[in-house]
């Protein structure tokens, strides 16, 4: 069996797949996976105090893809602290927090009350939630406010620092350089695209939020782009995720210059996703003979 | 909670453009409950779909549909003996009091789905079931019933009770439990608060993870139909804020 160890920053991570923030829960829910094939995950997004999220329809399939407009409903930070670290401080695979504040200095304190406790492997900073009025994409696709929001989190923090990125942007590459001047660990490249449904019978939105984000096969070809474009401007790893479903998927974002991959919506569908995204890593690696992961060649040309 | 890819074993028709599928599924067959749901993966859609349980029995999951949109076309395109990928049982079901002695069973249209399963459940247990069911018109009622009593309400009086099916149930009765379109089901909810009803909404995972499927709270707040759900205390939901009407197409 090839080795498919990663390190992503200080992380080293036992393989190259990760469970996708807001797809896998605080890491309770998703009871058929078999977790040898789990390289790290990442939770649902927490805010310092509770929010409820946004009313429904939350959620509406479009072709090979969905959209969703959640609004990072969550218990606060305080409820992971005591119901999810403990647990997660026994797990044989890193947890990280995916955190979201409405102002820079939100961020910041959640980078410091997260910081020392026991399960919390390491923080991804999401700057592209579509979903929430305040911060969010906000921060995002200004390259200032993103390098302002991941100095905050840095200041406040040991922890590995992984941040999120939005593919609402001209220029992935000027925000990624933003985050990795600040002391960014890694990037994950992208979070879902805005996007807009509309009931042909009462000609308004289908969702309730009125916009979501898109994610699923859908998105893939644009988000595998977009994870290049960020990995050819920077020189910290780059987590791709977007639209993966099968370990094909999986290897393009790994050749086009990733580290490590999320596999997101996919796991709604198949709660076994993960394992066979993992395997089929490993055997494509066999069959090219490939001895481990870090041999891979990538195609990554510098500009 | 089993996934499974099932074979198709069966499929009849039940009502006008309306069907039951047949599953070869026993782990989840014997793991069903009243009021619980199976979600159905198929090649075209990317989302599973969930349906009510309708029965379950010998190593096999039956579910009610109508063709809604691409999921459900292809539920009728498939032929006996093509397989599909069942998850479940999931979710929360009704809840049985032993003290019940006389239980009604109100369903409109396709909520008819998970009475049969209810009915059996309860007459097994020596419970009185009277089962009512609505529909717009005779065509549309479901043809298969199991009670001690059935009472048929049609909205255009072309068979039993002319009118709401709520109409057609007389009170004393030690339970309600209730499923159909969500409007009717906030009417369950205003002669029966304590009455337990199986809600419709969108879900995108049916696990408890993607928090797709909110069902909003009287109490504040929202909870996962999928989890909590989908059967709730009719009391307990704000029907005002939950959506009455799901558009399902889904293009190519």
């Amino acid at each position: 069996m090839a080795n498919l160890s990663t390190d992503i920053g200080t992380l080293a991570l036992r393989g190259p797949v990760l469970a996708a923030s807001g797809t896998f829960g605080y890491g309770t829910e998703v009871p058929l996976l078999d977790r040898r094939a789990l390289a790290g995950m990442v939770s649902k997004g927490i805010f310092l105090r509770p929010r409820a999220g946004t009313p429904p329809p939350r959620i509406v399939e479009t072709p090979s893809g969905m959209l969703n407009a959640i609004g990072l409903q969550g218990p606060g930070v305080e409820a992971l602290i005591r119901d999810y670290a403990p647990l997660w401080a026994g797990w044989d695979f890193p947890v990280l927090v995916n955190i979201n504040g409405e102002s820079v200095d939100e961020y910041g304190e959640l980078a410091a009350r997260l910081d020392g406790v026991p399960g919390v492997g390491g923080l991804e900073v999401n700057i592209s939630c579509p979903n929430v009025d305040q911060g969010g994409l906000y921060f995002g696709n200004d390259p200032a406010a993103a390098a302002r929001v991941t100095a905050a989190v840095r200041r406040r923090t040991r922890l590995p620092v992984w941040v999120k990125l939005t593919p609402m942007v001209t220029d992935i590459g000027v925000v990624a350089r933003a985050v990795e001047a600040e002391g960014a660990d890694a990037i994950s490249a992208v979070n879902t695209f805005v996007g807009m449904s509309i009931d042909l019978n009462t000609g308004r939105p289908r969702l309730a939020n009125r916009t979501g984000g898109l994610s699923g096969p859908a998105v893939r070809p644009m988000a595998v782009h977009l994870a290049h474009q960020a990995a050819r401007a920077v020189r910290i790893p780059v987590v791709g995720v977007g639209g993966i479903t099968g370990p094909e998927d999986a290897l393009e974002f790994l050749l086009a210059g990733c580290q490590a991959v999320q596999v997101g919506t996919s796991t709604f569908v198949d709660g076994r996703a993960i394992e066979r995204v993992h395997d089929g890593i490993g055997a494509y690696l066999e069959r090219r003979g490939v001895a481990t992961l870090k041999e891979l060649p990538r195609y990554l040309p510098r500009d | 909670m089993f996934q499974t890819d099932a074979l198709l074993l069966e499929r009849r028709s039940v009502a006008r453009e309306t069907w039951v599928a047949v599953f070869d599924a026993p782990e989840i067959a014997s793991a069903a409950a009243p009021g619980q749901f199976v979600d159905i993966g198929l090649r075209g859609p990317l989302l599973r779909r969930p349906f009510s349980v309708y029965r379950a029995s010998a190593g096999r999951v039956e579910i009610l549909f109508k063709v809604v949109g691409t999921g459900t076309g292809q539920l009728l395109e498939m032929k006996i003996g093509d397989r599909a990928s069942l998850l479940g049982p999931l979710g929360h079901g009704f809840e049985f009091d032993p003290a019940w002695k006389r239980v009604a069973l109100v369903s409109g249209g396709l909520g008819a789905a998970p009475m049969p399963l209810a009915a059996e459940t309860l007459r097994r247990a020596g419970v009185a079931v009277l089962w009512a069911h609505g529909a717009r018109t005779a065509a549309d009622l479901c043809s298969e019933w199991t009670g001690d009593e059935v009472a048929w309400a049609t909205e255009d009086g072309s068979a039993g009770f002319a009118g709401r099916v709520l109409d057609a149930v007389q009170d004393g009765l030690d339970a309600v439990l209730a499923c159909g379109p969500n409007p009717m089901l906030a009417a369950v909810a205003r002669r029966w608060p304590e009455a337990q009803v199986a809600v419709e909404t969108y879900m995108g995972c049916g696990t408890g993870v993607c928090l797709g499927c909110a069902v909003p709270k009287l109490a504040g707040g929202y909870d996962r139909a999928c989890k909590e759900g989908p059967v709730y205390r009719a009391a307990d939901i704000d029907w005002p804020a939950l959506p009455s009407h799901l558009p399902y197409a889904v293009g190519a």
